[in-house]
């Protein structure tokens, strides 16, 4: 044994530590290249226990990450408190310690008492200065550790270190990469009438970070869009952003003021996330989509272009979530036009290292969209990123109202479900103020398509669901539509349920309804009354 | 559903309720228990006034007249008040349930 212990055994000792280490970086978790570290620590120490205990730097506490001889204490998930205990004081005082006679006070692990211990050597992991852990080394025989085996279980442990940082930045950032590519919406709803698109840009390197953006349809036709940024970078952003982005949803189902939605989300993140600042704009737009309804939480304000460069909207910025005090929020609505095109975004489109970032805004101010939101999410994105690398992450999501001719047809697809048929009426009066409808006309052709509509969404179909497809146009005296779905026909169930087509009747001044193998077919025509009365 | 705001006065036994919104076969059961709610014992009389509702169907209809034919076994009067030129309006009289459910005269 005693040949095994001499100082020159010692460096090649330590040269066989390396070898483990180097060659399991490549191919081994992290636990199993511990574990791997610790078989052979506890082989070349000749000790009977090797414990590697790493920082949970949340709760200042230690927890036991791998160990040999005393295995127990991984399952038991056994957690030191900082400066407590043998492990507890080698991590306060980073640096390393020897008990030659375990004691009961000398140690907070009920395990190593009994497990019989009586002399201990301790180092702390070290990561650029900083602890982030200790490995200890355990006999059941008293012993006197020397000092070249002290520095030698020191360098083991820098391996360590180094092992468990390089593992932890790697699940770090594929942690947040996954989790970001899973609450950034692949798809875009669909709703008819507006067109989305939207793209997410990491930082050059694959850094994501807290940019987030979110479209989605609210009870009778409105739409909620969002674009947001948390302060910060990594996992932690990216796991914030999902949070907020969630409590962002479910507020905008309750309150339909965008200012009101941001203030509680506000308070949200002041209560549970203390610490944390957001940026966010959540705009609402009215059903007509001939207004959208804006705040901001300290975010870049939206542009916004018809037929020309994009200007930013005039819209008043209240102070970032999370920044405390009590903050009476704000709402403004502006006035859209068909065609008209929103364009939200994030700091990492317009800010360049070395620049103001009013260049950047001035550089998206000279931006002329293109005819469909894909292009004019493509033609921003490469007129402001098309020659340097993001320095941060990115994110842009262009909403244009689509632009109605009186001529054209509107072609409406839904999912014959009870939500539909606000969006369906949305379209529906977008398309007859554009065709120029009285009063009169839009009420009876709304009421009648509505009717028919939800009539496919009670009747057509069985839980499982099926589409919703209308048609409208114009004739010289009116407007003509076609309501269908492709279920199969079932008489009104329940009290009261049959009144739908006496409606139906009384508003269209022709009705044919064709059932058939393939779905039932509703043909309505409308003629203009003079006197606006039925 | 924040989409069809209710706002509720009370005066006494008469109970004052205002709609705002659009009501279809997405919210009507919602309105149907809001106004249930709103009505309590003591109550003599509701009046609903769609004059703010710009649409409203058969499944709104559906929980207008549930709610009449409730209130009558209760010995409530229910009272709808809509203006003349209003969707609500409208439809009621289009389906003839203007006495069903208490449609006030148009002023």
């Amino acid at each position: 044994m005693d040949d095994r212990r001499s100082p020159n055994d010692l460096t090649e000792r330590l040269r066989r530590i390396e070898a483990v280490t180097d060659t399991a970086l490549s191919h081994l978790g992290t636990e199993d290249l511990l574990l791997e570290l610790l078989e052979r620590v506890r082989e070349l120490l000749d000790v009977d226990t090797a414990t590697i205990l790493l920082l949970d730097p949340r709760e200042d506490t230690l927890v036991v990450t791998a160990a040999v001889g005393i295995e127990e204490e991984v399952r038991q998930g056994v957690r030191i408190p900082l400066g407590v205990g043998f492990a507890g004081r080698v991590a306060a005082d980073a640096r390393s310690a020897v008990v030659e006679h375990v004691a009961r006070h000398d140690v907070a692990n009920p395990l190593l008492i009994e497990g019989g211990i009586e002399s201990l050597l301790g180092v702390p992991l070290l990561e650029s200065g900083n602890v982030i852990g200790v490995l200890h080394v355990g006999s059941v025989a008293q012993r006197t550790f020397l000092p070249e085996e002290v520095e030698l279980l020191q360098r083991v442990a820098d391996r360590a270190a180094l092992a468990v940082d390089a593992q932890r930045s790697e699940v770090d950032r594929a942690a947040a990469a996954g989790l970001q590519h899973s609450l950034i919406p692949g798809r875009l709803p669909v709703i008819p009438g507006l067109d989305v698109a939207a793209r997410y840009l990491p930082a050059s390197g694959g850094a994501v970070g807290g940019d987030w953006y979110d479209v989605f349809t609210l009870p009778l036709g409105r739409v909620g869009v969002v674009i947001g940024d948390v302060a910060g970078r990594g996992l932690e952003a990216a796991v914030v952003m999902g949070r907020l982005r969630s409590a962002l949803r479910a507020y905008a189902l309750e309150w339909s003021d965008p200012a009101e939605v941001l203030g509680r989300l506000d308070r949200k993140i002041q209560h549970f996330e203390i610490g944390q600042m957001a940026t966010v704009v959540y705009a609402v737009l009215e059903p007509s989509f001939g207004s959208v309804a804006v705040s901001s939480a300290g975010h870049l304000l939206p542009m916004a272009a018809v037929d020309g460069p994009l200007r930013p909207l005039d819209v008043l910025v209240d102070p970032p979530l999370g920044v405390g005090a009590e903050i009476t929020r704000r709402t403004t609505v502006v006035d859209l036009v068909p065609g008209e095109v929103l364009t939200f975004y994030t700091d990492g489109l317009v800010e360049r290292r070395g620049e103001i970032l009013d260049e950047g805004l001035e550089r998206l101010a000279r931006v002329v969209p293109g005819d469909t939101a894909e292009e004019s999410c493509a033609t921003v994105i490469s007129a402001l990123l098309g020659h340097v690398d993001p320095g941060d992450d990115a994110a842009v999501l262009v909403v244009r109202t689509n632009p109605v001719g009186a001529d054209a047809p509107l072609q409406v697809e839904l999912p014959a479900k009870p939500s539909s048929l606000a969006l369906l009426r949305g379209a529906l009066r977008r398309w007859l103020s554009t065709a120029g409808a009285d009063p009169d006309l839009e009420m009876r052709v709304l009421l009648a398509i509505g009717e028919a509509a939800t009539n496919a969404v009670e009747h057509a179909y069985g839980p499982a669901g099926g589409p919703l497809e209308v048609e409208v146009w114009s004739h010289p005296d009116g407007v003509e539509a076609r309501v269908r779905d492709h279920g199969s026909w079932r008489e009104a169930r329940g009290q009261g349920r049959g009144r739908g087509l006496s409606i139906i009747e009384q508003c269209a001044d022709r009705v044919e309804v064709g059932r058939g193998p393939d779905g039932t077919s509703v043909r309505l025509r409308f003629e203009v009354r003079s006197e606006g009365v039925a | 559903v924040n989409e069809l705001r209710l706002s509720v006065r009370t005066e006494g036994a008469l109970v004052r309720v205002s709609a705002h919104g659009d009501v279809d076969l997405g919210n009507a059961d919602a309105l149907g228990r809001q106004l249930d709610e709103v009505v309590a014992n003591a109550t003599s009389e509701v009046v609903v006034d769609l004059g703010d509702v710009g649409y409203l169907d058969s499944a709104g209809l559906r929980v207008l007249a549930g709610l009449a034919s409730r209130l009558r076994q209760h010995q409530i009067t229910l009272r709808v008040a809509a203006p003349d030129g209003t969707p609500a309006r409208r439809v009621i009289e289009l389906t003839g349930l203007a006495p069903v459910v208490g449609l006030e005269p148009a002023r």
